[in-house]
């Protein structure tokens, strides 16, 4: 949606706008360069990425629960929710990724509302 | 602790852009605030 979501001051689920670029992200099964790429290639690029970050965040607390928007559309293209079992350890992964660069692109890194991602809709 | 049999790839985490890309650190900070820009789909056909 296009809205403007309140960000609350603290939670235990953090937004890292953004994050995850598809290979094929200009168009499906197809590179930059305009060559196709075998799915497998695409599924192991996300994979290397979601361990990156668990990797990461493990470091900052225990995390409950990671998300990461694989999709095509404009809306949320490559969001990654990060659930940590504490405030204080997602306000902790904040405070230490804010600033930082991955592959080349600005963390954006902010708290989210969302807590149950079972009923993470628009309200 | 999990073990790492393979060798460690190595992490996308603190790779900065390259320093050409820090010239348009303007338009970073652009697709910061919303959305990647020039990534929306152009169909063909349509205008």
């Amino acid at each position: 949606c296009s809205r403007l979501h309140t960000k609350p001051s603290i939670s235990p689920t953090l937004l890292l706008s953004n994050m995850y670029q598809r290979p094929d992200m200009i168009t499906p099964g197809v590179d930059a360069q305009g060559n196709p790429i075998d799915p497998r290639k695409i599924q192991e690029h996300f994979e290397e990425f979601y361990e990156d970050l668990f990797e990461e965040l493990s470091k900052y607390g225990e995390i409950e629960s990671l998300n990461i928007c694989d999709n095509l559309a404009d809306h949320m293209v490559g969001n990654v929710y990060v659930q940590f079992r504490e405030e204080e350890h997602a306000a902790n992964a904040l405070r230490n990724l804010s600033g930082r660069y991955y592959s080349g692109r600005p963390i954006i890194v902010d708290f989210s509302p969302v807590t149950d991602f079972r009923e993470a809709t628009c309200r | 602790s999990r073990s790492r049999s393979k060798s460690k790839r190595i992490s996308g985490f603190d790779m900065a852009p390259p320093a050409s890309a820090m010239l348009a650190a303007g338009a970073a900070a652009a697709a910061a605030a919303g959305q990647i820009p020039g990534t929306s789909p152009t169909l063909p056909g349509v205008f």
